[in-house]
């Protein structure tokens, strides 16, 4: 006899169930198992149960009693099941513990099985019943609260930001200088919550003499993490619309990685032409300021060896690879590849909101010793990446495997190398 | 001792039927999959998506391409010489019927020889597949029957071509039209979807500029 839970989750895997997932979820998997090895989090824990096909078997066995024929009539052939209470306790550690989503298991594979997208759309059935990390949740519900109290946020907000003002005035000598918010500009930049987010890149944008303005809200979208639809849509577009309402020509997303994907690739397919403002990722845009010269970084400035972590979101499942090279380069003398890197470069274990979750803090740390390996191996003392999630995983990856390095965004890199005129 | 007329049946007949089978069951499950919606993206691009496919067809002829074949030489040259093998077993059951003129012996022994190495290597992918726990946790009687079965049948093909005798054949094609019946509904459907797949993870790394990208 079903629960209701499984009801409502079977519900959603068929509402969920698209021509991606229906060629991924049949019989394209052959269980050769070349992606095992891909994943970092089967690397770290040799734990055969965690590797990617078998994390997505569990989705897959559920999926295939629905929709394949065969599944149908013998399911003890293919090892499909009916989807049961115990599968969806069993599914919140495969989803939303064991995977962060990076698809390091799709580059590997040789037929092309989108494993995130098989567990993502588990992480949507478990969020429809309620079995999702609590904080993922609380922090989806606090983004869309900020909408409905803007009125009352707007002038605290303001207020707060005027005293980071300072900040940027100082750095750059310059009285001038401004973190406009909510002012009519060709470029919004929209950060996340805390000061290094907003500081540097005003720095930045100040020193390349840019029309931006302060967004109000926050990139991060934790509702996306759960696969949460309505709630990722509300969130996004709240930018959207802000955007619109300042009549800017483009968006630039802070060094956050799923925020960038969100709202550089996600968005589009949520409300097709309704926004046509272009969206770059921040990393981007300094690119472009360093090439038109409308920067100066001395590499110099930098004593220690860099490296580079490129976070999932903004390289494998973004295309931003070249544009933080090109700049870290400019602003480091020794600057070290981190192999592998690029579209093979392994996730640091704290993706797709596994950072947030503390009751699994043992195991990111456990599934990031791949990351803290690679770390070492490249011998430099500054690592610095584009993502806060990722950030935040390697400041706690230094400690726990006595890595002896210090960990800074690409925008706080760039003003440390900056040459103020 | 077969008759003319029953492996003329089983020959040409009952593969044309097993044939049209398969296709039938094939075309009704390309037209389940057409009718899911896809969520293309449509943001602007910033690689190529024409080249993304390109890339993510080419990739397995591209050993270098994926950390898990290049990493792994051996068992990227023994997935290649068992789907070579699979490839000529089934050219040759359309090239022994419709093409008898053209399958003299010399043919028949390259066909032979291109198709043998690939029951060795069958044979020792269900080794790994019952020693490995890793395989064998996420393994299926579907995973284990479709091996066994290939095997049956790029064994029977290696027979059929080097002896050319009638009893080799029929068991040959008996087992090919068996194949034809069975493989739409198992995982050997996997070539299928295989096309479907990579087209989409192709589009979808080459709009993002992902792929082809230079390896750090």
């Amino acid at each position: 006899m079903a629960t209701n839970n499984v009801q409502i989750a079977s519900q959603e895997l068929s509402k969920r169930l698209n021509r991606m997932l229906g060629v991924s979820a049949t019989n394209l998997c052959t269980h050769c198992g070349w992606c095992i090895e891909a994943c970092h989090v089967y690397q770290s824990t040799k734990d055969p149960a965690k590797s990617p096909v078998a994390k997505a078997e569990r989705v897959r066995k559920v999926l295939k009693r629905e929709n394949d024929w065969l599944s149908k009539a013998f399911p003890w052939w293919t090892g499909a099941k009916d989807l049961t209470e115990a599968d969806l306790d069993d599914w919140l550690h495969a989803a939303f513990r064991d995977c962060t989503l990076c698809e390091r298991c799709v580059v590997n594979c040789p037929m092309g099985v989108e494993t995130p997208a098989i567990l993502a759309t588990a992480r949507g059935a478990l969020t429809a019943v309620g079995k999702t990390p609590e904080i993922l949740d609380d922090l989806a519900d606090i983004a869309v609260s900020r909408e409905e109290s803007l009125d009352s946020y707007r002038d605290f907000f303001k207020k707060h930001v005027k005293n980071f003002e300072k900040q940027v005035q100082e750095k750059l000598k310059n009285p001038n200088a401004r973190i406009p918010v909510e002012e009519e500009a060709d470029i919004l930049y929209v950060p996340l919550s805390g000061v290094h987010t907003i500081v540097p890149p005003a720095i930045i944008f100040n020193a390349a003499g840019a029309s931006w303005t302060l967004s109000m809200f926050e990139a991060s979208n934790y509702a996306f993490f759960m696969g949460d639809t309505a709630r990722m849509k509300q969130i996004a577009e709240r930018i959207l619309k802000e955007a619109e309402r300042l009549k800017v020509k483009e968006i630039a997303v802070t060094e956050c990685g799923h925020a960038y994907g969100v709202l550089r690739w996600e968005a589009p397919k949520w409300f097709g032409d309704k926004y046509k403002f272009r969206v770059r990722s921040v990393l981007e845009i300094y690119d472009e300021y360093l090439s038109k010269g409308l920067i100066k970084l001395d590499a110099s400035k930098t004593s220690e060896s860099v490296t580079y972590h490129d976070p999932c979101n903004v390289g494998r499942k973004g295309g931003v690879f070249e544009e933080p090279r090109r700049v870290l380069k400019a602003s480091a003398a020794d600057f070290r590849e981190m192999l592998p890197g690029k579209a093979e470069n392994y996730c640091c274990g704290g993706g797709s909101g596994l950072v947030a979750c503390e009751e699994w803090r043992d195991e990111r740390l456990t599934y990031g010793k791949v990351k803290a390996d690679q770390i070492r191996a490249t011998g430099a003392k500054k690592v610095v990446t584009a993502c806060d999630n990722c950030l935040h995983q390697i400041m706690e990856l230094g400690e726990h495997y006595d890595l002896d390095i210090t960990v800074s965004n690409v925008s706080q890199q760039v003003v440390e190398s900056m040459v103020v005129e | 001792m077969i008759g003319d007329s029953t492996l003329h049946f089983i020959e040409y007949e009952l593969q044309a039927i097993a044939l049209a089978w398969m296709a039938m069951i094939y075309l009704i499950k390309i037209w389940q999959l057409a009718t899911l919606k896809m969520p293309w993206d449509t943001a602007e691009q910033k690689g190529s998506t024409s080249r993304g496919i390109l890339q993510s067809y080419g990739a397995i002829f591209m050993p270098w391409s994926m950390e898990s074949s290049r990493t792994h030489f051996w068992r990227w040259l023994e997935f290649g010489t068992y789907h070579v093998g699979a490839l000529v077993a089934i050219v040759n059951t359309f090239t022994y019927p419709f093409a008898p003129d053209f399958m003299a012996w010399p043919v028949r022994l390259v066909f032979a020889v291109l198709i043998a190495p690939s029951v060795l290597v069958g044979f020792l992918k269900l080794f790994q597949r019952i020693t490995k726990p890793e395989l064998r946790m996420i393994s299926t009687p579907d995973d284990y029957f479709s091996l066994a079965a290939m095997q049956a049948f790029l064994f029977l093909a290696v027979m059929a071509l080097l002896t050319n005798a009638p009893v080799w054949r029929m068991w040959y094609f008996l087992v090919t039209a068996f194949f034809l019946f069975y493989v739409p509904f198992s995982k050997i459907s996997h070539y299928i979807y295989f096309f479907f797949a990579r087209f989409i993870v192709g589009t979808r790394y080459g709009v993002k500029g992902v792929i082809p990208q230079g390896k750090a």
